[in-house]
């Protein structure tokens, strides 16, 4: 960490260090209502797979397709990534830099865990049950709301990342903090929206 | 803001906020395990009643988001009126989709 910023992580860091400048609160607000966008963009992919889930072209259905212990541990991986987001702003408002980085790099690697399950069914579907993106309405629509999140998922891998080294480069400052803050937002609607999936597409598929 | 008596560590600051302890977060963890485990079981158990069942999965989802964005995204705070207007309008156009893409294709 530069010499610059050794006060700012010795106590003349306010409580809430994203808060702290008129930039971060308009970061912060900025990015909710990216979020409210981001929820237009999944309700409509929702929407699609919801009206086309049982146009299977004779390909596999849902029932016959998913494995629940598969999309079990995604789920408690990605709940316990969000736990670990948590944590990070925890470690972050009490200006333990140290711990930040260590919980936002638990987050990632469970990010990685997650997307790695992905692909694996992913692979397993296209090449043992010849469910490929163009089998059926079913899979074209699956694939698309699934891979999104997906895409997400890997996005958020990608930028926290980038901020764990820029912590590494520039340490907690009033000009990283939002930064964090606002990753560990998007990290947690990545979480609700795979809420959303597991409930409608992978249990509701299973129920019938 | 609930007073934490666990969190006495040089905490009160300008605002007159406290550090929040993690306990809180950790419970809502496992409330949303549980949930989730719930969820599973339902499916499991299956067969019983479908109905029953999918009523069981939407209202475990339903609390489990709840959880995600009240305690996690920090929305029951204080100072979080206009980031409620955006997710609740994002979601209420996403739920009009959902409604539209049903009717229009299947009625």
């Amino acid at each position: 960490m530069s010499s610059a910023h050794v006060d700012h992580t010795h106590g003349t860091l306010p409580h809430e260090p994203e808060k702290a400048t008129h930039e971060g609160r308009n970061k912060i607000l900025g990015f909710w209502l990216f979020l409210g966008g981001e929820s237009v963009l999944f309700g409509t992919l929702f929407a699609t797979f919801l009206a086309l889930r049982n146009q299977t072209n004779e390909g596999p259905t849902a029932h016959e397709l998913f494995n629940m212990g598969m999309t079990a541990a995604a789920t408690f991986i990605l709940l316990t990534s969000s736990l670990t987001s948590v944590f990070a702003i925890q470690a972050m408002h009490r200006h333990k830099l140290k711990q930040l980085v260590a919980w936002l790099g638990i987050t990632v690697v469970l990010g990685l865990g997650f997307l790695g399950l992905e692909i694996y069914e992913f692979a397993e579907y296209v090449h043992k049950e010849h469910f490929g993106m163009t089998t059926s309405a079913f899979s074209s629509s699956f694939y698309t709301l699934v891979g999104f999140h997906g895409a997400h998922v890997l996005f958020g891998i990608l930028w926290i990342s980038l901020l764990i080294a820029q912590l590494f480069k520039k340490g907690l400052t009033v000009v990283t903090a939002p930064k964090i803050y606002v990753s560990a937002i998007y990290w947690h609607f990545i979480d609700v929206v795979w809420v959303f999936i597991f409930t409608v597409v992978y249990l509701l598929g299973k129920v019938g | 803001m609930t007073v934490d008596h666990q969190q006495t560590d040089h905490d009160v600051i300008k605002h007159g906020h406290r550090h929040e302890g993690p306990y809180k977060h950790v419970v809502a963890f496992i409330f949303s395990i549980v949930l989730t485990l719930i969820a599973f079981a339902a499916v499991a158990a299956g067969g019983v009643n479908t109905t029953f069942t999918v009523i069981i999965l939407l209202v475990m989802a339903v609390l489990q988001v709840l959880v995600q964005l009240g305690y996690w995204m920090h929305m029951k705070d204080k100072g979080h009126f206009i980031p409620i207007l955006f997710l609740v309008g994002g979601f209420f156009v996403a739920f009009t989709c959902v409604v539209m893409a049903l009717s229009w294709v299947w009625w």
